[in-house]
């Protein structure tokens, strides 16, 4: 597109022109604040105002100041999906992101053939929406049929894995590997690949063996991609819904696949509890940041190097 | 004065781009510049996707004898309830019609009784007739404080669906079976440890102990609930009591039920179970069938139904299971259109019976049901006439109260269920802490809103 002037423009027109030139980049970027305003500035400030009303029915609503929040802090099903949410962000922090580090770090060794193959292969699962995910994952934990199963049929014991109280959430965490560990994989990958060759050599040179290399090279050099993965693994867990939702028909049995994000549904849209769900939207947003600032500081991503 | 001028080269992004902005701005022109169709619109929501094809195959039909009527049926499967929510939330968007599933119903009834998003029906069914056309019971899950939001889809009528051949080779005969005394006795004989290994290979019945289904089922049969009438806490009398002690007892003191293989009874596990014989019968509303019938039809012929074991000899010998119903919204703007349709898809005998011939499903239109295909023989009960078998319970059904508080109280009464079934606690503990939870929970409603 070009725009063209006229060559002997008057004063005032220029003038004009001037201020239409100091108002374009604004123009230019209202419709990202525009969006903003109206998707998430104004819905944020809505739901904040929410936490302090219940509704009431459809059509009005009353405030009750903090007592929705004094409610959530003595409700036992909410602090029992708390319980569920840090079981999973712990078993995805500890079982997961060794899990992805472990892959990354075999297909960062020159030992290993087919590594594209590979690559593709782990971070497949990313594609899968978590719904068909957990479809699938209900057929694998199937109680007679299901993969698992007959392999430990073979000890004598049939688990209800989506059955028993128990099992539920190391199920919900095993299919979670399966679905992010690839992708958290790539991250790591790419952290390898940044680590300078000098550095290992200079280690060698020291006399250093395969595992000292590993703990004074690469996890100092990692630091910043394992600070990423761990905030936003944590993040992710933090706020798992569909997963468990569907896996376990709804968080049964009593409540033992039931999350703060499936609490929250349920109470938004099932049980018709605006306000409630807003508070425990709220609440979660703290805890999250929370976390996330208590991890980046155990990282040391606030040191100044 | 200045003049814009375009042209390939001179586009910021190249030629690629720019022919990709200006389809864009075609199609964008061609989809909202097109004309609407002349003539009223009704707006019908659906959840279900066997109703939709029938509505789908229905609906020309009305639109032909209602000249200038677009029937616009969107199906939006499971997500439609939260979309109606939003709707309703919001005063805007709403369709004219709308099915809605009984689980459901109670979060669209809350707040006062004038806010509630549907038309009220009852002077309608009332002053044309129709309530003495249909089961009467059957209005209860979708009336509440005396309106009648919506017209119910069905009875959804429960029997016992058992193994024959498997009860016979145990030496059972379970026409013979009347009370769950009898029932109890017969399970007995028929939950065996086949190979001798120690452990049980098939119980008499499968229960879901992880939901309130099946003793829910239970309590319906004789005439309990959750709420009364008058939206009431019942939950915690001496019946509910005593129904989940029955329950529990068959798994733990009689062993002759297992839980429901994976999360529900459609659970391709459960399905599993049936085939491996390890399952002998179950509580199986008409829809069930259904399900069996497409899920697992190689075990057509396998499978036989008597109505439910009666708590005393003569008592009743069903229950009712799920249910949906169809509501016209405050924001249809004719009403009286939305209800002529409402009539044509769920008081026409010959859809009904068309309906009943895909779905198995059997309507609560008492004229429809001396239709010959109720009584024709079912192949998958080995020529047993099982339309015959429901409609033979279908009047006896019980009534199922609503309230606007029925997803909170079946939440909870899930954990209470399988606190007791497990044995964390007992029927009495459970329920009794179950009942103080929900009162609890209506008066503190109360004491901020007031009566309404």
């Amino acid at each position: 597109m070009k725009i063209l002037t006229h060559p002997n423009e008057p004063q005032g027109k220029i003038k004009n022109w001037n201020q239409q030139q100091k108002m374009a980049p604004y123009l230019f970027i209202a419709p990202f604040y525009l969006l903003f305003v109206v998707f998430m500035g104004y819905p944020l400030i809505s739901s904040l105002v929410m936490s302090l009303y219940e509704m009431r029915g459809f059509q009005s609503r009353i405030f009750v100041g903090f007592g929705n929040f004094t409610d959530l802090f003595g409700d036992p099903i909410f602090w029992k999906s708390l319980r569920n949410t840090a079981y999973f962000a712990i078993g995805t922090l500890t079982l997961q992101l060794p899990i992805a580090l472990l892959l990354a770090i075999l297909l960062n060794s020159k030992f290993v053939k087919g590594k594209n193959l590979l690559r593709l292969a782990f971070f497949a699962p990313v594609l899968v929406a978590g719904v068909f995910v957990a479809i699938i994952f209900n057929l694998v934990y199937d109680q007679r049929a299901g993969l698992i199963n007959q392999e430990f049929v073979l000890f004598g014991k049939e688990i209800g894995w989506l059955n028993e109280e128990n099992y539920v959430m190391p199920a919900v965490i095993l299919t979670g590997v399966w679905q992010w560990a690839g992708f958290n994989m790539i991250y790591f990958l790419a952290g390898l690949q940044g680590i300078r060759q000098e550095l290992y050599e200079a280690a060698a040179v020291d006399g250093a063996n395969w595992w000292q290399a590993f703990i004074h090279v690469t996890l100092p050099s990692l630091r910043p991609v394992i600070a990423f993965v761990f905030v936003v693994s944590m993040i992710g867990s933090l706020q798992l819904f569909d997963l468990p939702y569907i896996l376990t028909n709804g968080g049964e049995p009593a409540d033992a696949g039931s999350t703060i994000v499936m609490y929250l549904y349920k109470n938004g849209f099932q049980f018709m509890r605006l306000g409630y769900a807003a508070t425990i939207g709220w609440v979660l947003f703290f805890i999250i940041a929370v976390v996330s600032i208590v991890q980046l500081k155990l990282l040391g991503i606030f040191r100044e190097e | 004065m200045f003049h814009l001028s375009i042209d390939a080269e001179g586009f910021p992004l190249g030629k690629g781009p720019m022919v990709m902005l200006v389809l864009f701005l075609i199609s964008t022109l061609f989809i909202f510049g097109r004309s609407e169709e002349e003539g009223e619109d009704l707006e019908f929501w659906i959840f279900a996707n066997t109703h939709y094809e029938e509505y789908q195959a229905r609906v020309p039909i009305f639109e032909a004898e209602n000249p200038g009527v677009n029937v616009r049926l969107i199906n939006f499967g499971g997500t439609m309830h939260d979309k109606l929510l939003a709707a309703m939330l919001s005063n805007f968007g709403a369709p004219d019609l709308v099915e809605v599933e009984i689980t459901s119903i109670g979060r669209f009834l809350k707040g006062a009784i004038d806010e509630i998003g549907f038309v009220d029906l009852r002077p309608r069914l009332e002053s044309e007739g129709w309530m003495d056309k249909l089961v009467v019971s059957r209005f209860t899950p979708w009336s509440y404080r005396g309106r009648i939001f919506g017209v119910p889809h069905d009875l959804h009528p429960v029997v016992l669906l058992y193994r024959d051949d498997l009860f016979k080779a145990a030496g059972v005969e379970m026409t013979a079976v009347e009370t769950w005394d009898d029932f109890i006795n017969a399970g007995k004989k028929a939950t065996r440890d086949l190979d001798g290994d120690g452990k049980i290979d098939q119980y008499a019945i499968v229960l879901d102990r992880r939901t309130e289904s099946d003793y829910f089922n239970l309590l319906l049969q004789q005439g309990g609930g959750f709420f009364d009438e008058d939206g009431n806490v019942i939950i915690d009398s001496e019946l509910a009591i005593e129904t989940l002690e029955f329950f529990t007892a068959l798994f733990n003191e009689h062993e002759i039920a297992t839980p429901v293989y994976g999360t529900w009874h459609g659970d391709p596990s459960n399905f599993a179970a049936m085939q491996d014989g390890k399952i002998l019968s179950i509580l199986a509303p008409d829809w069930y069938v259904g399900i069996l019938k497409s899920q697992v039809p190689q075990m057509s012929g396998k499978w036989k139904a008597i109505g439910m074991p009666a708590w005393q000899p003569g008592g009743r010998r069903t229950t009712t299971r799920g249910g949906t119903m169809i509501g016209i919204t405050k924001q249809c703007e004719n009403p009286e259109r939305a209800w002529e349709l409402l009539k044509f898809t769920y008081f026409d005998r010959s859809g009904l019976v068309n309906r009943y011939e895909t779905t198995r499903i059997i309507p609560p239109l008492k004229a429809a049901w001396d239709a010959p295909i109720f009584k024709e023989p079912d192949v998958y009960l080995g020529g047993q006439p099982l339309g015959e078998l429901f409609i033979q319970l279908a009047p006896d059904l019980p009534a199922r109260y609503q309230n606007p508080y029925w997803s909170e109280a079946a939440d909870l009464l899930n954990d209470a269920i399988f606190a007791a079934v497990t044995e964390k606690q007992t029927s009495r503990e459970a329920l009794t802490e179950l009942a103080k939870k929900v009162r609890t929970l209506i008066a503190k409603d109360m004491n901020r809103w007031g009566e309404m």
